[in-house]
């Protein structure tokens, strides 16, 4: 049972959140063709290693945040509410 | 003393298989020795008689979810296409001893999957219905007939999750699966097929859309055909190759208890309670569950898996109480958008894939490595495949195994 | 066949006299029976000391060769005294505290321990060698099942009971500051150490006392340990669990505590997220691989101190010992102490060996290295330790081989809340034991807190002869009975890796999991393939520890059950229930064809408490109507209700409901029962990460709310006698309109005018508290009118006869919009909305497969859900989704899914009944069956 540290309640076992998943952007839909939302729809990077995920505090303050988490050893190193700055020194790109 | 007699006259077994030199050149690597790999190394061989098949792993023979899975056999599925693929594999399993000489241990005990609300119910009047007209064995049963089954269970109507009735498969089982994974290298090293383990491939080479060869820990090979039999693992190798897949990689916990003498013959799956069990001639009982709940490369096991795995399973089986869980273990499962495989090839020339086998790749190993071997070896995708292929993301033509296949082991 | 001697000899008593640590209490006597004898033993005795000091040898039959077993650990791991103890299979007997009135069995044995008949295997070992299974009973493959069954006879392990009540489980979580795994003298000082430095501490040991291996040792170690447990019991800050075990430490140390033989509950299951895990399980003794090494009377240094010391057992008359170290020294004086003969002490550490152990059915004699034979019957092995490394390897550990040691250490690489002190980390007397103990403890707190210290003395192991297998083969792996040889075999076969050989020959395999069996297995595979141990491989340890009881993990059962505010009624109505979720409802109260007649005649109300219900406020809720669902929200006036669907992003039907316009800012949602919560998340998902401009706020309301619906021609009249401030009339409250007002009394209760049942009804949310008494006073005040309830059954049958979906029934996970028949409620002309792209890309290609209305011809023939459709070339073309005898059309009435070609109205097409028959049935020109116009639900 991984703690995770949610940006609004602090610690608390996992069990309390859902995985959403990778964040990728939705594109816009004007015109858009088949094989690019599909894409969008269905591809996943599914890195080994730093990611970059959401995460819903389902059974907690019920907020949707972000976490920076590695695939391999399951440490979450940062959390973020949506929309707010990566911190620098953790790029997901890194590891 | 006669069955023992069997055994009297077959001591002094030769190598299994051979330890070898990596060779530059080969005309096929296959990545990954689990089943599926070794399986399509094997049919690559004898059915078409290919002679220059390297077997890439990064660690032992079967040591990946081939040796993690909790080897149940069906063919109980959803939809045509994986009825038919599926009872092809199903096939190819019942002949397999006799055809490997080795004994993989099919017992056709019976699979039973259980219904706890009328909507499974339907479900599984859906698949037993698909399932006949395919020509498999399937039917929806009472729960006075599962209770004769397997005389343990609790089918009161008082229970939070009421046995209504069970999918009743008698063609399913349990396997060894070491057992398959070693009779297929063995069998696969006789023809010719070499298999490096410890290889661990590290780059794949292409020029100008198509694949040259890897390279790996051991050094450089190359190859005109490479295919990715990984699990696990899967999109990390096709990434090597430029191409993306619409996977995400979950582990899937297992665990195994103390023996007790026999009581459960038939295995038990239950959808609404993610839980299966079988019981092994040793005697012991083998649990499996839904995947865990977020993606990750880890296979440590996790004590909340096992604390729902046995409320799960006392739910059913409230008198087995004082059983004793020895070990638990994770194996990596590459779950796809509609729980269903992908096989065949990519945008990138003579780079195959046989990946996205979710939790129900160890029973599809034989009927995958066949078609993928004649996928290979004659460059035209069979049409057993067909519904499988990378492309239907893409093109809206998803398998529709999404609401049996969850937990449906 | 191959029997034992008779080797019962019970009339001897091995009993010896007083011992200083002694841990019975020999004025309680207990009475117990083994395999149907009367025996006795003391207080303080395990069931297997109890049996040793009556001079019985001999506990089990091995797993293969049913080969007689004797004590080999005499604690927890023993691979021998493994036993059935009334209605619980594999019990540990030689750490199981015996108990009065028990009734212990041999397990794994036929039909009885004396006289087994499967011994006749032990004639034959070289048959049942590495791999026997997987090179026999190939052919012919018909026959398989009926070895398989030969197989199974022989399988190990106790019996369940038929039935059993199962025990009372509990469990329990806990946040010590630091947990130490292991109470011998390093783990006693580590607690203390830590207490002393403020922190709470747990303190879990796997024995019934604490002390470690200071309980069997001599005079000082004794007085040491007293004041050891002294201190430890008057310090404060210190729980200590004891005959409990560290069984797992998991992600963030989640570390699992299991706490056996309570007075309520055989086992329990604690759960504590601690600060810091001290790992301090002392060292496991490793038997020694010669041949003869599992006859009974063979046993290694620590069993015999055990019997000596704590229970004051004599483990033999005349003995040999065999010792590479100062421990065997020991137990050759314990052993001298109580008057069994020493014969002779072998020191490797002299050049000196054993070759074999001779004797039939337990030890008569030993062969040494060179030819001399002793006759004794005893046999002490001391030939080094296997360090218990598992909870650091589950914290990233990965142990290293220490050659001058001839054992695997710690690898140093444990995460920094996870700290080792004691036998596991090195060797040290007592007191260096009790020094590090105290400063890893100190050192723990203070991380505990906050602080990052680390400083210890260093603790050793200290150089060991390299001692795994003698000259001869034996057995590597007792509970699995596989020897040297197997492992041999297996490296030639090619199995040659730890992983391949360890599957192959299933060694490790067994209920110790490795501990006693892992480096032998490790050394001899690394002997046979003429490679060092630390190329061999590692010894990895996978959780539990020890075996948990399924009872344990579960704890109780307790899956949540929702029920609405009337359940009280329905069940006093005999209401059958249905599980429907988290729900259970009433599917019926006795005649479902009546409760809808009711319906369609008169009045009926139903409980529709489950249904999802979700408050939006604000300015913007429009804007988020219009992104969810599939068709437009812009021009929803106050007081109206519509329909929606929702979509997925890949077009697929994720749930539908009515949503109605309260005030201008302030709307109600409805959802199907079973996607109340995922709708809700499905909402913050968008609102928060995608929207969050957007003023809008969403509380779940199910709950808050009873609903009940009131259906039928009369369902005006009878509302209208409760209601009084809203005008229910059909010109002021329309179909699809929706009023707050009182009802029964009861203030702001919500009315909306809608009708899944395809009758003139009124669905009224009542808040929760109110429910069951609105509920009482609609049927009280509609006697005349021929009011009744109904259920779900009832609902379902008319919402069938209206053609009305339900998502995931009617749909399953792949169905789009377009072909669940939504094309009336899509408007592509939006410029977004979730799904969108995927549902233009199926409008463009045109559906698939369609949802119809189906009649079978025969009306009398009603095909089952599941039936599947089939074309004339009796290919599966679709499948019945619902399906049901219509009461008010006196005919099968059927939704189905089918091909686009045989989609068109009047088409005819064939249905595969599961009994084997078919029936043909007609494609209707609408989903609806019954009153297709709506007349009846407008009125």
């Amino acid at each position: 049972m991984i703690l995770i540290p949610c940006p609004y309640c602090g610690p608390r076992n996992s069990d309390e959140f859902a995985h959403w998943g990778e964040g990728g952007a939705r594109p816009p839909v004007q015109d858009i063709g088949p094989a690019e939302w599909r894409a969008y729809l269905y591809i996943r990077r599914n890195r080994a290693g730093w990611t970059t995920e959401t995460w819903f505090h389902r059974f907690g303050c019920a907020r949707f945040f972000v976490a920076e988490r590695n695939t391999v050893t399951n440490e979450v190193r940062t959390t973020r509410s949506v929309g707010s700055e990566a911190p620098p020194s953790a790029s997901p790109e890194e590891g | 003393m006669g069955l023992l007699g069997h055994g009297l006259f077959q001591q002094d077994w030769p190598r299994a298989w051979r330890t070898t030199e990596l060779k530059p050149q080969y005309d096929v690597v296959v990545i990954g020795a689990g089943v599926h790999g070794l399986a399509t190394a094997y049919y690559l061989a004898r059915n078409h008689g290919a002679r220059q098949v390297a077997v890439l792993d990064k660690g032992y023979i079967g040591g990946g979810g081939s040796g993690r899975n909790t080897a149940i056999i069906r063919s109980n599925y959803l939809t045509p296409e994986g009825v038919r693929f599926y009872d092809r594999s199903v096939g190819l399993y019942r002949s397999l001893a006799a055809e490997l000489n080795f004994n993989v241990m099919f017992a056709q005990r019976g699979h039973l999957t259980l219904a706890h609300n009328d909507s499974s119910l339907r479900t599984m009047r859906w698949r037993a219905e698909v399932n006949k007209l395919e020509g498999v064995q399937s039917e929806v049963i009472s729960p006075a007939d599962v209770k004769a089954l397997v005389p343990q269970m609790d089918v009161s109507s008082g229970t939070r999750y009421p046995v209504l009735g069970a999918l009743y498969h008698p063609p399913g089982g349990i396997i060894r699966h070491d057992a398959v994974n070693w009779g297929y290298a063995r069998a696969a090293d006789a023809l010719g097929v070499e298999i490096h383990q410890n290889t661990e491939v590290l780059a794949i080479s292409l020029d100008r859309g198509r694949v040259r060869g890897v390279n790996t820990s051991k050094g450089k090979v190359s190859a005109p055909v490479v295919v990715n039999c990984t699990a696990g693992w899967a999109s990390l190798v096709a990434e090597m190759a430029g191409v993306s897949l619409p996977i995400v990689t979950h582990p899937l916990q297992a665990a195994v208890t103390e023996p007790v003498k026999m009581f459960l013959q038939a295995v038990v799956v239950s959808g609404s309670l993610h839980v299966y069990v079988s019981q092994t001639d040793r005697g012991e009982l083998v649990f499996g569950a839904s995947t865990d709940p977020y993606p990750s490369y880890s296979m440590r096991g996790s004590l909340e898996f096992t604390e729902e795995l046995a409320s799960h399973v006392l739910e059913l089986m409230p008198g087995i109480a004082k059983l004793r869980v020895l070990r638990q273990w994770a194996g990596l499962c590459d779950i796809t958008p509609d729980f269903s495989p992908i096989m065949g090839v990519t945008e990138v020339e003579g780079f195959l894939v046989d990946v996205g086998w979710g939790t129900y790749g160890f029973k599809a190993g034989p009927a995958a490595g066949e078609s993928m071997a004649e996928l290979v070896a004659t460059g035209k995708t069979p049409e057993l495949i067909a519904a499988f292929d990378l492309a239907r993301f893409f093109e809206g033509r998803l398998v529709g195994e999404r609401g049996a296949a969850a937990v449906g082991h | 066949m191959v029997t034992i001697a008779r080797a019962r000899n019970s009339t001897r008593d091995m009993r010896a006299g007083r011992r200083p640590g002694e841990l019975i209490d020999r004025a309680t006597s207990l009475g117990f029976t083994w395999n149907g004898r009367r025996y006795s033993g003391f207080q303080g005795d395990t069931i297997v000391s109890a049996l040793a000091a009556s001079g019985e040898k001999f506990f089990s039959r091995s797993f293969k060769y049913h080969r007689p077993r004797g004590i080999l650990t005499a604690n927890f791991h023993d691979p021998n005294c493994i036993v059935q103890v009334d209605d619980e299979p594999n019990v540990r007997a030689a750490h199981r505290r015996l108990r009065g009135g028990m009734t212990v069995k041999a397990q794994n044995v036929w039909p009885s321990l004396a006289w087994d008949i499967a011994a006749v295997n032990g004639a034959f070992p070289r048959f049942l060698s590495a791999g026997f299974y997987y090179k026999t009973f190939i052919k012919p493959q018909r026959l398989w099942p009926a070895y398989e069954r030969v197989l199974q006879h022989f399988a190990p392990g106790g019996r369940l009971p038929a039935s059993s009540a199962g025990g009372e489980y509990d469990k329990r979580y806990a946040h010590p500051d630091v947990l130490v795994a292991g109470g011998g003298p390093a783990g006693m000082a580590a607690a203390l150490a830590a207490a002393e430095a403020g922190a709470s501490v747990m303190l879990v040991e796997e024995e019934y006392e604490l002390g470690g291996h200071l309980r069997y040792g001599r005079a000082g170690e004794l007085a040491l340990l007293a004041d050891l447990r002294r201190a430890v019991a008057e310090q404060d800050g210190v729980e200590v669990l004891l005959n409990s075990v560290v069984t797992g430490r998991y992600d963030d140390n989640w570390v699992g505590v299991l706490q056996r033989e309570l007075p309520n509950a055989g086992e329990r299951l604690i759960k504590a997220r601690a600060k810091m895990l001290v790992v301090a399980p002392g060292l496991i003794e490793r038997p020694y691989v010669f041949e003869g090494n599992d006859l009974p009377g063979v046993m290694l240094s620590t069993a015999a101190r055990r019997l000596v010391n704590l229970y004051a057992v004599k483990p033999g008359q005349r003995a040999v010992v065999f010792t590479g170290n100062d421990d065997g020294i020991a137990a050759a004086e314990d052993l001298g102490d109580i008057g069994t003969e020493v014969l002779r002490v072998v020191d490797a550490r002299r050049g000196e060996g054993v070759r074999r152990a001779i004797g039939r059915g337990q030890v008569s004699g030993v062969e040494l290295d060179g030819g001399t034979e002793l006759a004794c019957d005893l046999l002490v092995t001391s030939v080094g330790w296997t360090a218990p490394t598992s909870l650091l390897n589950m914290s990233g550990d990965i142990p290293r081989y220490d050659e001058r040691a001839a054992r695997f250490v710690p690898g140093r690489s444990a995460q920094p809340n996870v700290m080792a002190t004691g036998g596991i980390v090195g060797d040290g007397s007592a007191d260096e034991l009790v020094s590090h103990g105290r400063a890893v403890g100190a050192a723990a707190a203070a991380r505990a807190h906050g602080g990052n210290e680390t400083g210890a003395p260093e603790l050793v192991p200290r150089p060991h002869p390299a001692l795994f297998r003698a000259s001869t083969h034996g057995f590597v792996d007792f509970s699995e009975d596989v020897s040297s040889k197997d492992i041999f075999s297996a490296a030639q076969e090619g199995y040659d890796s730890a992983e391949l050989a360890k599957r192959y020959t299933t060694a490790t395999m067994g209920p110790g999991q490795g501990k006693l069996e892992t480096v032998n297995t490790v050394a001899v595979l690394a002997e046979a393939t003429g490679r060092t141990i630390a190329e061999t491989g590692t010894t990895v340890w996978r959780p539990p520890y020890v075996p948990i009881s399924l009872g344990a993990l579960a704890g109780r059962l307790h899956a949540p059950v929702r029920y609405s505010p009337m359940q009280p009624w329905h069940e006093a109505r005999g209401a059958v229930p249905l599980v429907a979720g988290q729900w259970v409802r009433p599917e019926h109260y006795g005649d479902p064809g009546a409760e809808v007649r009711n319906v369609r005649e008169k009045v009926g109300i139903i409980d529709v408490t489950p249904l999802g219900k979700l408050d939006l406020r604000g300015p913007d809720v429009p804007k988020l109507l219009n992104l969810l669902y599939v068709n437009k929200w812009s021009k929803l006036e106050v007081g109206s209700v519509r329909y929606g669907v929702m979509c997925a992003e890949d077009g697929v039907v994720l749930d539908d409901g009515v949503t109605g316009r309260l005030g201008e800012d302030h709307y109600l949602m409805s959802t199907t029962s079973s996607g109340a919560g995922a709708v809700w998340e499905w909402l913050e998902n968008w609102l928060q990460c995608s929207y969050p401009d957007w003023l809008v706020h969403v509380t779940q309301m199910t709950t808050a709310y009873a609903s009940i619906n009131i259906a039928g021609p009369s369902s005006r009249h009878l509302l209208g006698r409760l209601v009084s401030d809203v005008d229910l009339s059909p010109e002021a409250f329309p179909y699809m309109h929706v009023r707050t007002g009182s009802v029964a009394g009861v203030p702001d209760c919500y009315m909306w005018r809608i009708g899944f049942t395809g009758e003139l009804s009124y669905e009224i949310h009542v808040p929760a508290g109110f429910g069951l008494y609105v509920w009482e006073r609609l049927l009280a005040a509609g006697g005349d009118l021929g009011v009744g309830a109904f259920g779900v059954e009832a609902q379902r049958i008319m919402r069938l006869e209206k053609g009305h979906m339900i998502v995931a029934q009617d749909t399953d996970g792949l169905t789009e919009a377009f072909s669940a028949g939504l094309e009336w409620l899509v408007k592509l002309d939006k410029p977004d909305f979730i799904g969108k792209p995927e549902l233009v890309f199926e409008h463009e290609k045109g559906p698939g497969s369609k949802l119809v209305g189906l009649q079978p011809v025969d009306p009398g023939v009603v095909p089952a859900e599941g039936s599947q459709i089939l074309t004339d070339d009796r290919v599966i073309a679709g499948r019945v989704t619902s399906s049901r005898m219509s009461p008010t059309l006196g005919r099968s009435v059927c939704l189905g899914f089918v091909i686009a070609e045989l989609a068109s109205p009047g088409s005819v097409v064939t249905v595969h009944l599961p009994d084997g028959n078919d029936v043909a049935a007609t494609v209707m020109p609408q989903l609806a069956h019954f009153d297709p116009e709506g007349a009846r639900l407008r009125g």
